[in-house]
């Protein structure tokens, strides 16, 4: 298997190491957990619903894989996501998290996540179990406060089993974050506004608020073009968005990037790696890594990506190697996600470009719609411009 | 070659009745090709003639028929059998002295049967009638005999039973080329006389003219003259086709061929012109052949202001290959510097705008193609109008004109009903019926062109669940009250987006178009309201709201490779954008006047 570990750097072998940012030592890592009890009707996501019999089979695959990185790594964030993590049992999750303990050297005050289902957290045994293992913040996937929000987006808790979960969880783990969902059909201002009272109230860390899509491959886009869902009117969705960016910066949580606010020093660590171009190992079915400037994601099958590890050869489904300027492209795309924007001189250091000249005409053209804006030493889109990110995007991707 | 042992035919039927097999079926027996060279339709070689299977462009073979010890040259001018290419038929037409008429043995009698037919007898020409495809399982022989016999006169003794594609029958054709039609004549001491009916461009050879030779001789080396514009060359290459060009020594009365003379202009070569001697001239020109008139237009642009020298190059080119395509500059507010081009129908328009992507490689917008019209002016000058945006605004026209055509339609008699309903709504006046047979009627109708030429074809296979057919023919210009839509984007009148159309109509259609380009114009950040007006009066509405919300939610890890992807492809489609104002206006909106369909 030492063929597949060529892109990882040694540890203390930095002779190749460039400058630029995504060529620097990886110091996060994301681990996929592809299992589910149930699939939601709108998600795409890599896993498997009701394939429990799987799980140990995948622990396996995921101890060889970890193996490829033939030494421990030192990390700064460690982001277990899914599908749910905490769909494993409890002594599954234990030993899951003590052998990614064992390769993963948590920096002194790392941020080590991982994404739960409320219902999962409703007795404390999977609780005590992240605690034990040092997991020190959890993403809690709420979705809404709204009973018939939940069940029109197939979720199996209900709303006041959130406050319960929330309760005994931060005694523990005080690092809770919420992720809600908005723009559900049939879901009215209202309910949204509730929701995000619910939220604040709750007094989490950090609250992320995503619009829904109707992804390929869903029952929901399905059911979308046989016209039995409707999306919620653009109109709507606007306002849902725009509360949002209100409400919780005026409760404490800054704005700090398009779907995410936090309070201070509350930012989620290991997502901001993505927004930086910073590289990143990756393990798991549909999982993506970045290093030294190659982007790698592990079969998105989860059975695929079992037997490939299982027969010694090598899970990736997708690799990807940008040139130069598709990379910085790329950061720059990323960068403007967040609300600080990006700056001329970080983004020459980190990804050998020069902001001005890649963007051209288009930063004088989107300044004059109203949509970016310069700041001291950069640019970042307006309150307008948030709205509107993709239409800002598409005037900066490359054309190949 | 002694002009009595040559015969020169055409062979004309309604589309997919089955010339080109025929000529196939003809050309593999007396050896012109052989089995292993031949591939269906041989003589359709135009890439877009395969794709679509109709013949375009008319071909002349030359084949060597041996009968009763004695050698015949035969020289056969394939032509095309859609509406549109009546020009092409009735040039190939001249250049022969007889013509197989074709009718599917099933199909019967349909409508290009009958127009062929009829340009075939104007033109003086010899008929030998078949009935074709006699070996399908199902055929209605009797009643086409029957067809044939009361629409056309021909009487059920003259007409032969054939199968282009399994060979029943072709003796019997061969024997009726040599025995029914003339031999051509003419002096071979005479000095040269021969006819320009077509011709192509070669780009290492330049200009290939095929001719029919009427008398005189044409030779390598020999100085020859056009005598249009008096220009003389001297002659590199004679030959003839078989079916490829195959040279020969020298070509005499009668025959059918083609010449190489050095002669790079394009247009230096005019269909119909007088081919003769430069120091012996023919003491008269033939009459050359009456200009096609182009009835459908629409402008070309290209997309990269840098492409139309190259576009015009294009142009030229094809223009020389098909007499009957016009085209000039013209500019656009909206879409720069382009062409107006003039087809014949809108097949024609169609396959010249394909062969010009194929070949050409030119990125091209198109404006939605419209019919030419007449202005009468207040102080009688009349001005004649391919584009809607040349109407003037102000006043001073004292009658608007359009061109009328007498449309024929053969179809099924349960048909009648709905075709007559249908040409009511589109302004038609009613001239007669005759029944062809118990089931089988023939309806003719005085329609305007602009009725007839965008989906008359669909709408009379729908209803007549493909077994209708119909032609026409121009009968003239007459007044009517027609008015210029103009469309405005966001408050900008896009003038490439103009239309002519009967003032009844004018509401409904407006509404319609501007329902269309809403859903074509994607959303803007702003609102864009667009409207349809006749001159200064709004006749319909529509917005389009503004982009409010446009927001990848989730980029972690692998999201933005899917993002980026998607991304690109919109960055891409922009390229296709043409800017009006603040407004992007996709170039598949130029089009949608087309697609305005009655129930809009
Ligand atoms: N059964 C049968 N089919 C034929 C015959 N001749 C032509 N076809 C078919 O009819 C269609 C049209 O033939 P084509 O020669 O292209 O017709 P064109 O449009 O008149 O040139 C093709 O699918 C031919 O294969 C025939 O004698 N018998
Ligand atoms: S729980 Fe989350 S990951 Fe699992 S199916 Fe539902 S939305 Fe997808
Ligand atoms: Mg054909």
């Amino acid at each position: 298997m030492t063929e597949r570990t060529g892109v990882f750097p040694a540890t203390g072998d930095t002779a190749f190491v460039e400058t630029l940012a995504p060529f620097r030592v990886p110091r996060s890592a994301y681990i996929h957990v592809p299992f589910c009890r149930h699939r939601c009707g709108y998600c795409d996501f890599t896993l498997v619903a009701g394939r429990d019999d799987l799980i140990e089979r995948y622990l396996s695959a995921m101890e060889r894989e970890l193996a490829t990185l033939q030494t421990p790594r030192s990390v700064d964030t460690l982001f277990l996501g899914g599908g749910t993590p905490t769909h494993l049992a409890p002594a599954q999750l234990e030993r899951f998290l003590e052998l990614l303990r064992t390769w993963f050297d948590l920096a002194r005050d790392a941020e080590f996540s991982v994404e739960a289902n409320p219902r999962d957290l409703l007795e404390s045994d999977r609780v005590n179990v992240l605690a034990r293992l040092g997991v020190n913040r959890i993403s809690l996937g709420v979705q809404s406060f709204d009973d018939t929000v939940l069940k029109r987006l197939e979720r199996d808790h209900q709303a006041d089993e959130v406050e319960r979960v929330v309760e005994h969880l931060s005694r523990l783990i005080p690092n809770v974050a919420l992720d809600l969902i908005f723009g559900v059909p049939g879901q009215t201002l209202e309910s949204w506004r509730a929701t995000l009272e619910r939220a604040i109230a709750l007094r989490p860390a950090h609250v992320s608020t995503y619009g829904l899509t109707f992804e390929k491959g869903t029952t929901f886009w399905t059911r979308r073009s046989k016209g039995e869902l409707s999306p919620a009117p653009e109109d709507l969705e606007y306002e849902m968005y725009a509360l949002a960016m209100d409400r919780l910066p005026a409760a404490g949580y800054g704005h700090y990037e398009l779907s995410n606010f936090a309070r201070p020093g509350r930012d989620c660590r290991h997502n901001e790696t993505y927004w930086a171009g910073r590289p990143c190992f990756a393990f798991g079915p549909g999982a993506a890594r970045y290093i030294a400037g190659v982007r790698e994601i592990g079969h998105r099958s989860t059975t695929s990506w079992l037997a490939k590890v299982e027969a010694g050869e090598s899970p990736v489904g997708y690799r990807e190697e940008l040139t130069a300027e598709d990379r910085a492209r790329e950061a720059l795309i990323v960068g403007l996600r967040r609300t600080r924007g990006v700056s001329r001189d970080e983004f020459a250091r980190d990804h050998g470009f020069n902001l001005d000249e890649l963007g051209r005409s288009a930063w004088d053209r989107l300044c004059q719609r109203g949509l970016i804006e310069a700041t001291e030493g950069g640019y970042r889109l307006t309150r307008a411009g948030r709205f509107l990110a993709d239409t800002v995007t598409v005037e900066f991707v490359g054309t190949t | 070659m002694d002009p009595r042992f040559i015969r020169n035919f055409s062979i004309v039927a309604h589309i997919d009745h089955g010339k080109s097999t025929l000529a196939d079926q003809l050309l593999l027996q007396t050896g012109t090709i052989t089995q292993r060279e031949f591939r269906d339709q041989i003589l359709d070689d135009l890439d877009v003639e395969r794709e679509r299977g109709i013949t375009v462009k008319a071909r002349a073979v030359a084949i060597n028929y041996e009968q009763d010890g004695q050698v015949y040259e035969l020289n056969l001018v394939d032509t095309p059998g859609h509406v549109d290419f009546h020009y092409e038929v009735s040039r190939s037409l001249a250049a022969c002295e007889g013509a197989l008429l074709l009718v599917d043995a099933f199909q019967g009698v349909q409508a290009q049967t009958v127009a062929n037919a009829y340009a075939a007898i104007e033109s003086d020409l010899v008929i030998i009638p078949c009935i074709n495809k006699i070996d399908l399982p199902v055929v209605r022989t009797a009643e086409v005999l029957d067809e044939m016999n009361s629409v056309l006169g021909i009487r059920p003794e003259e007409v032969l039973m054939v199968s282009g594609k399994s060979g029943i029958g072709i003796t019997d054709v061969f024997r009726a080329i040599v025995e029914r039609i003339p031999a051509p004549s003419g002096d071979s001491t005479a000095p040269l006389k021969a006819m320009i009916f077509d011709g192509k461009y070669d780009n290492y050879r330049g200009v290939v003219t095929y001719v029919r030779m009427r008398e005189g001789r044409l030779r390598k080396g020999m100085k020859i003259a056009l005598m249009r514009k008096g220009t003389s060359h001297e002659v590199l290459e004679v030959g003839q086709f078989r079916p490829n060009m195959a040279p020969c020594d020298e070509l005499g009365p009668g025959q059918v061929g083609y010449f190489i003379a050095g002669i790079k202009e394009l247009g230096g070569v005019h269909v119909g012109d007088t081919v003769t001697e430069a120091n012996r001239p023919a003491s008269d020109p033939f009459p050359g052949y009456k200009q096609p008139q182009q009835m459908v237009f629409c402008g070309m642009y290209p997309i990269e202001k840098t492409d139309f020298e190259k576009l015009r190059d294009e142009l030229s080119k094809m223009s020389l290959n098909d007499a009957s395509f016009t085209f000039v500059p013209e500019t656009s507010d909206a879409l720069g510097f382009g062409f107006r081009c003039g087809f014949l129908g809108m097949l024609h328009m169609e396959i010249i705008q394909q062969r010009l992507e194929k070949e050409a490689n030119i990125d091209l917008i198109q404006t939605a193609p419209n019919v030419t019209y007449e202005l009468l002016m207040m102080d009688g000058e009349i001005q004649k109008i391919d584009n809607p945006q040349d109407v003037p605004n102000t006043g001073g026209i004292k009658e608007f004109r359009e061109p009328i055509v007498k449309v024929n339609f053969i179809l099924p008699v349960d048909g009648i009903g709905p075709i007559m309903q249908l040409c009511a709504d589109r302004r038609g006046i009613y001239k007669s019926t005759e029944y062809l047979g118990t089931t089988r009627a023939q309806l003719v109708y005085e329609l305007p062109l602009a009725e007839v030429i965008y989906d008359m074809h669909d709408r009379l296979k729908s209803i007549t669940r493909g077994y209708g057919t119909f032609d026409y023919e121009i009968i003239g210009f007459r007044p009517a009250d027609l008015v210029k839509v103009d469309i405005l984007v966001k408050g900008v009148r896009v003038d490439a987006l103009a239309s002519i159309m009967h003032r009844d109509n004018a509401e409904r259609r407006g509404r319609g178009l501007c329902k269309r380009l809403k859903e074509e114009i994607s959303k803007h950040q702003f609102e864009i309201p667009i409207q349809a007006a006749i001159g200064t009066r709004i006749i319909a509405r529509e917005t389009i709201a503004a982009l409010r919300k446009n927001v990848t939610a989730k980029c972690y890890g692998g999201d933005i490779t899917r993002k980026r992807k998607l991304w690109a492809k919109q960055r891409e489609g922009k390229k296709r954008l043409k800017q009006f104002g603040e407004v992007e206006i996709p170039q598949k909106a130029f089009l949608s006047v087309l697609d305005v369909s009655d129930d809009m």
